[in-house]
């Protein structure tokens, strides 16, 4: 369970807070996203689950234990995120030593490597490109690769900060159908930021943001019965939901649902 | 031009110099380029042509294509020829016209030294072509190790050099679509007096480097939080295997230059 309490930070002294007194609890193996605009304090809030901001007020912790600088190096190892940049979070020369950068870091004997990489690629179907250079792959691609880094390091958790927001549609519905299948198959915690509310049909639990504060939070039905909270958030409605607002009674329905009811 | 140009590009392929121990590659080549140095005489530098024209074939590299890639040093072999033909003495005379001399030595050395430079060329661009980056620089790394004894950097600058040659094609693709941008907008590159063409580079060079300073910050975030603290605790996914052949490969170069020795007079 990750807890976070009162967390409030400050990019600088006299700049507006980026995040304003928040406090959130994600359950263990839940898909949980985050939506909000840019500026919302989203990405802020998990650069600060990862320690790579300091100098904020609050508590974060992880099944119990709290994130200080002495435990940082630890403390991270449960994570493992992907970036919105394909290009600029491949370290490796090709896609099997990409995969294998984090296990190195580890320390890892090569063995363990060759066995985890593999099943790396596996899982993300992108083991008959291992020996392909970046130049070589397409931007899904490349962030399919950056999962399976990620996934290598058998992370308790996996955030996602806006990792699709660079891929064309075809990317972006190959990701979320791996993450789908990552979420059914393993006890992983997905935390899965976006601006698409189109994107969280399938998470358990979702946080819409905005100026630093959390406004709503819970289920995606009680995200989308919550009418009034949407608005404010000033977020784009999911076109299922801008149908069913236009001609049924508004309340939250998925894609089959529609049709039927229509 | 850039298109043809072979230094420094990787041909991938499957001949026994491909499959060759980069580390084994690496020292051969050094060897060799002290070995260059033993022939002093049409015999010697004979041999040399032959080993270098027997390698090239070894390595299932086309000789015209070869040399194709290598016409942009024309110049430098040319420069070199023209210099000792001019300025070594010795031998018959054989033109005076004004200032200028042409001996016959002249002209020989001029040959010799020339075939020395190709043969020094042609020697590196195979390797290079026969081994991928990143091998070059994981048997840098492993070649360099001992340095880390007198405090050298070694596994850091093998990084750095992984990381920059992994981020050429992203650069270069960037450019592109800067200058694009910038002629989409006006500008011209191409045309125009020397002076007005450079400052017309200015706003390809700034965008460029603004972008790959934020891709450097944002690929430092991405290393630190896979875990990278350097070389400390890290262990190796790529591994380098010695084998039979690589000692081989070395014996023959180091027999050849016994035998090039030998030769001398």
């Amino acid at each position: 369970m990750i807890k976070i309490d009162n967390l409030t930070y400050r990019y600088q002294a006299d700049a507006p807070k980026a995040l304003d007194d928040i406090s959130l609890s994600f359950k263990t193996g839940d898909w949980v996203s985050i939506i909000g605009h840019n500026g919302s304090g989203k990405s802020t809030l998990v650069k600060l689950m990862m320690g790579i901001l300091e100098g904020y007020s609050g508590e974060i912790s992880v099944d119990g234990e709290v994130l200080t600088p002495d435990n940082l190096q630890r403390f991270r190892e449960r994570f493992a995120i992907v970036f919105q940049n394909p290009d600029n979070q491949f370290v490796g020369a090709t896609v099997e030593d990409d995969v294998a950068f984090g296990l190195e870091n580890q320390g890892l004997p090569r063995e363990v490597m060759l066995e985890r990489t593999e099943a790396a690629l596996e899982a993300v179907n992108m083991l008959a490109y291992r020996r392909h250079a970046p130049a070589r792959l397409s931007g899904g691609q490349k962030q399919r690769v950056a999962i399976a880094g990620a996934l290598a390091m058998e992370p308790a958790v996996l955030i996602l900060d806006e990792a699709t927001s660079m891929l064309d549609p075809e990317g972006r519905s190959d990701m979320l159908a791996i993450l789908n299948d990552i979420h059914k198959t393993r006890t992983t915690t997905l935390i899965y930021i976006t601006h698409d509310l189109g994107e969280i049909e399938d998470s358990d639990y979702a946080v819409i943001m905005k100026d630093g504060k959390v406004i709503s939070e819970g289920t995606i039905e009680h995200i989308f019965s919550d009418t009034d909270t949407l608005i404010e958030s000033r977020l784009v409605l999911p076109y299922q939901m801008q149908i069913s607002r236009a001609l049924l009674d508004g309340g939250y329905v998925t894609h089959d649902e529609l049709v039927a009811r229509l | 031009m850039l298109s043809s140009m072979l230094l420094g590009r990787y041909i991938p392929g499957d001949s026994i110099i491909h499959r060759l121990d980069p580390r084994a590659k690496i020292v051969s080549v050094v060897l060799f380029m002290i070995i260059v140095f033993f022939a002093n005489h049409w015999i010697g530098y004979g041999l040399l042509i032959l080993f270098v024209l027997g390698l090239i074939r070894t390595a299932q590299i086309n000789l015209f294509f070869l040399f194709n890639g290598l016409k942009i040093l024309l110049f430098i072999l040319i420069f070199t020829f023209l210099l000792h033909i001019f300025f070594t003495r010795g031998g018959t005379t054989l033109v005076e016209w004004g200032f200028i001399q042409i001996d016959s030595e002249g002209v020989i050395t001029g040959i010799y030294i020339t075939v020395r430079l190709v043969m020094l060329l042609v020697i590196t661009t195979i390797l290079t072509l026969t081994t991928s980056p990143i091998e070059l620089t994981d048997a840098i790394e492993r070649l360099g190790s001992p340095l880390r004894k007198v405090k050298v950097p070694i596994h850091e600058l093998a990084m750095m050099i992984s990381i920059s040659l992994r981020f050429i094609p992203t650069l270069m693709d960037e450019t592109e679509k800067i200058i694009k941008a910038q002629s989409a907008r006006g500008s011209t590159f191409m045309t125009g007096r020397l002076k007005s063409r450079i400052n017309a580079l200015i706003p390809i060079f700034i965008p460029l480097f603004i972008s790959a300073f934020k891709r450097a910050e944002e690929m430092a975030v991405a290393m630190e939080v896979r875990g990278y603290t350097g070389e400390a605790g890290r262990t190796s996914y790529r591994e380098l295997k010695w084998q039979l052949r690589d000692t081989a490969a070395i014996l023959v170069v180091i027999l050849f230059g016994v035998l090039l020795y030998m030769v001398r007079m």
